[in-house]
C-alpha cells in the first residue's frame, strides 16, 4: 500500500514560565492511503498537540518544532512557511475539531463555510460552490439541505454540526483527515452514527484518517492501526487486533484493564492506574511510565527502554520484552483477552531507530 | 430488599410554564431508592437525567409531585432549621471538578464550609483535624489543606469535591456524572474509591452519567430515562441481558466495546418512537413485567413483553 504521510523523530516544546514543556519526545509513525490509525492517550500525552502539528497549527511561539520530519507525499512539511502551509490546510490535509460548538463560525452560514475552502482551493464559483456546499450536506446526512445550507450554526443541533464540520473538511477531497476527538462531545447515539457516517465517506473517497480519542471502544470500532501514547511518546504501535488481543506495553494493559466491560458481570475493583502522568517540563530519567507501573525494572528507573519489534506491524517501547528481562503476567482483565497471534516473530528484536 | 430511603412520586420539572416555550424537562416520573444501593440513572443530554437529580435535592423546586427523604417530603415548607438538617443528610458530588471548587478559597476552606455551617468541630484544632481526615479518606494528604484548586489535576479535584460532599457526613449521595471530565485511567480511581467509602460508611447513591459500561459496573439498578420520562427500570444485569423497552436496546446497541471483533458485526438498532403507536385511550404507565423489572408501555405492549419475556 501506498504510504502518504511518514513521521520521523518528531519534537516538540512549549516554552513557559515554568520551564520548556517536552511535549512531543521523538514520535515516529507512518500512515497508508485509505487506512485510519487510532492515536490514545490521557490528557497531556501529546497526542493532540502530534496531530496540530502535522498541519502546524500549534502557535509558534511559544510552541517549536525542535526536531524531526513530517514526510507527506515525500515531502517535508516542517520548513514550510505559513503562506505555502495555506495551501495544504483545508486542501490536502483537514481536521475536524473536538467541540462542534466552538469551532464553527456563529457569525458565518453554515453553507458559507463550506464554500470557503472550495471557492480558495478549487476556484469554483460562488454559485457552484453553493451547488456543491448542498451535495457535501445530503452527503453527511443532513435533511432538507437546500434550506439548512443558509442557517448559522446555532439552528443546528450538536450532532448535526459535526456533520457540517465533516462536510466542511471532507469539501476538498482531502488526502488526510486528522479527527481529533470528533465524537467526545457527543451522546452514544449520535456518536455511533458520526462513525457511520465517517467509515462510509471514507471508503467511498479512500481518504486516510488519523483518528484521536481516549475512548478505546471507539478506537475498536473504527481503527485498522493504533498508537498508544504516553509522556510524549509513542510506547505501542500495533494494528487493532494486536493492541487488543495481545498487548505488551503494561500503560496498554493498564488502560485496557481499568476499563469496566459490559459482558462480564464482576464486581471486583477495577485495576486502576496509581498516581497521575508525568511532568513534561522535566521528564524522568528512563522510562516515563516507570513510577505508575507496578512492573517497572530497576533499569527502567535509569535507562529510558528501546523499541522492541513483535511482528512486522507491532512495536512496543519496554524493557519488558528485553531477552533478560523476568517474565511477568498482566492483569487478570488482560490475560482474558489475549490470544495467540500467527504473525509474531519467534522473539521480540530491538530496532535501534524508531519506527 | 432494604428499606427505602427515598420515595419519588410523579416527580415533574417545567421550566417555563404558561410561556409557548415550556419545557417539560422531567415529565412525571416515580421510584425508589434503597438504602445503601447505588441507583444508576443514564439517558442522552437533554432527557432530564440531571434535572432530576437536582430536583430531588431542591436545587429547583419541583412543579409536580413528591420527593419523600425517610418518609419526610422534601419539597414540603420547611423552617430554616429544618432545611439545615435535611441538606446534612443530601449532598452532591458535581461534573466539572474545574467549575465546581471556588478559585479563591483554599482546599481545607472548601471542604470545611459545610462543617463551619452546621457547626460540626468545636475548635479550630477539631476542624483540622476533620479535614486531614477527610483529605486521607479521598486519597489525598495533609499538606493539600492549604493550596488552591488550581494546584490540582482534575482527578484530585474530583477527589475534592467528594471530601466536600463527605465532610457532614450525609446519608445520601447524588453523583451527576463525577467521571465524565476524567481520563480513562483516572476515572477506574475515582469510581473505586467511590466503592469504597459505600462500603465503609454505609453510603445511599444516585449516580448520573451517560457511559453506560461504568454505570453498569457502579450501580445495583439502573434507570434509563428518554424525553424526561423513565422507560426502564430494574437490576444493572437484568437491564443488560433483558433489555426490553426498544429505546434501551437501541443505546445500548450504540455503545462501542473495546473489542475489535464484537466491532465487526455490531448491528445498531435505531429508535424511532412512532413504533408505539399508542392511541389516545392508551394508558401508559411504569408496569412490572417480571418482579423489579419495569417498563414504561401500554397495556397492548406489557402483554407483549411478558410474552417476549418466556421464549
Amino acid at each position: 500500500m501506498e504510504k502518504i504521510l511518514e513521521v520521523k523523530d518528531l519534537k516538540v516544546s512549549f516554552q513557559t514560565y515554568g520551564g520548556t514543556v517536552q511535549a512531543v519526545r521523538g514520535v515516529s509513525f507512518d500512515l497508508h492511503k485509505g487506512e485510519t490509525l487510532a492515536i490514545v492517550g490521557e490528557s497531556g500525552s501529546g497526542k493532540s498537540v502530534t496531530s496540530q502539528t502535522l498541519m502546524k497549527l500549534i502557535p509558534m511561539p511559544p510552541g517549536q518544532i525542535t526536531g524531526g520530519e513530517i514526510l507527506f507525499y515525500g515531502d517535508d512539511i516542517v520548513p514550510k512557511s505559513e503562506k505555502e502551509m495555506e495551501n495544504i490546510r483545508g486542501k490536502d490535509i483537514s481536521m475536524i475539531f473536538q467541540d462542534p460548538m466552538t469551532s464553527l463560525n456563529p457569525t458565518m452560514k453554515v453553507g458559507n463555510q463550506i464554500m470557503e475552502g472550495l471557492i480558495k482551493h478549487q476556484g469554483l464559483s460562488k454559485a457552484d460552490a453553493k451547488k456543491r456546499a448542498i451535495k457535501l450536506l445530503e452527503l453527511v446526512g443532513i435533511p432538507m439541505p437546500d434550506k439548512r445550507v443558509n442557517q448559522y450554526p446555532h439552528e443546528f443541533s450538536g450532532g448535526m454540526r459535526q456533520r457540517a464540520m465533516i462536510a466542511i473538511a471532507l469539501a476538498t477531497n482531502p488526502k488526510l483527515l486528522i479527527a481529533d476527538e470528533p465524537t467526545t462531545a457527543l451522546d452514544v447515539t449520535i456518536q455511533a452514527q458520526i462513525l457511520e457516517l465517517m467509515k462510509e465517506l471514507q471508503a467511498k473517497m479512500d481518504t486516510s484518517i488519523i483518528f484521536i480519542t481516549h475512548d478505546l471502544g471507539v478506537v475498536a470500532n473504527v481503527a485498522d492501526r493504533v498508537a498508544v501514547m504516553y509522556a510524549g511518546q509513542i510506547v505501542e504501535i500495533g494494528t487493532v487486533d494486536e493492541i487488543f488481543y495481545d498487548p505488551k506495553h503494561p500503560y496498554t494493559w493498564g488502560l485496557l484493564a481499568s476499563m469496566p466491560s459490559v459482558d462480564n458481570d464482576t464486581k471486583d475493583e477495577l485495576a486502576a492506574i496509581p498516581g497521575t502522568p508525568p511532568d513534561l517540563t522535566n521528564p524522568p530519567i528512563g522510562d516515563a511510565f516507570a513510577a505508575r507501573n507496578k512492573y517497572a525494572l530497576a533499569i527502567d528507573y535509569e535507562e529510558e527502554p528501546p523499541m522492541f519489534q513483535i511482528s512486522e506491524t507491532h512495536f512496543a517501547k519496554t524493557w519488558l520484552l528485553h531477552p533478560d528481562a523476568p517474565h511477568v503476567e498482566p492483569p487478570e482483565a488482560v490475560k482474558l483477552r489475549q490470544r495467540q497471534m500467527s504473525s509474531n516473530f519467534d522473539k521480540p528484536i530491538i530496532v535501534k531507530e524508531g519506527i | 430488599m432494604a428499606e427505602k430511603l427515598l420515595e419519588i412520586k410523579n416527580l415533574k420539572q417545567h421550566f417555563n410554564v404558561g410561556k409557548s416555550n415550556m419545557v417539560k424537562a422531567v415529565d412525571g416520573i416515580t421510584f425508589d431508592i434503597y438504602k445503601g444501593e447505588t441507583l444508576g440513572l443514564v439517558g442522552e443530554s437533554g432527557c432530564g437525567k440531571s434535572t432530576t437529580g437536582r430536583t430531588i435535592i431542591r436545587l429547583y423546586n419541583a412543579t409536580d409531585g413528591q420527593v419523600l427523604f425517610n418518609g419526610e417530603n422534601v419539597h414540603g415548607k420547611k423552617s430554616n432549621n429544618q432545611l439545615k438538617a435535611f441538606n446534612r443528610k443530601m449532598q452532591m458530588i458535581f461534573q466539572d471538578p474545574y467549575a465546581s471548587l471556588n478559585p479563591r478559597m483554599t482546599v481545607a476552606d472548601i471542604i470545611a464550609e459545610g462543617i463551619d455551617i452546621h457547626g460540626l468541630a468545636k475548635s479550630k484544632t477539631e476542624r483540622m483535624e476533620r479535614v486531614y481526615e477527610l483529605l486521607e479518606t479521598v486519597g489525598l494528604n495533609k499538606e493539600h489543606a492549604n493550596r488552591y484548586p488550581h494546584e490540582f489535576s482534575g482527578g484530585q479535584r474530583q477527589r475534592i469535591g467528594i471530601a466536600r460532599a463527605l465532610a457532614v457526613e450525609p446519608e445520601f449521595i447524588i453523583a451527576d456524572e463525577p467521571i465524565s471530565a476524567l481520563d480513562v485511567s483516572i476515572q477506574a480511581q475515582v469510581v473505586n474509591l467511590m466503592k469504597k467509602l459505600q462500603r465503609e460508611k454505609g453510603l445511599t447513591y444516585l449516580f448520573i452519567a451517560h457511559d453506560l459500561s461504568m454505570v453498569k459496573y457502579i450501580s445495583d439498578r439502573i434507570g434509563v430515562m428518554y424525553f424526561g420520562k423513565l422507560v426502564e427500570l430494574t437490576t444493572a444485569e437484568e437491564l443488560y441481558s433483558n433489555p426490553l423497552h426498544p429505546y434501551t436496546q437501541s443505546l445500548l446497541s450504540a455503545i462501542p466495546l473495546p473489542d475489535p471483533e464484537s466491532e465487526r458485526t455490531r448491528q445498531r438498532k435505531t429508535y424511532d418512537p412512532a413504533v408505539h403507536q399508542y392511541s389516545a385511550d392508551d394508558k401508559v404507565e411504569m408496569r412490572e413485567v417480571r418482579p423489579g423489572h419495569f417498563v414504561y408501555c401500554s397495556e397492548k405492549e406489557f402483554a407483549q413483553y411478558q410474552k417476549e419475556y418466556k421464549s
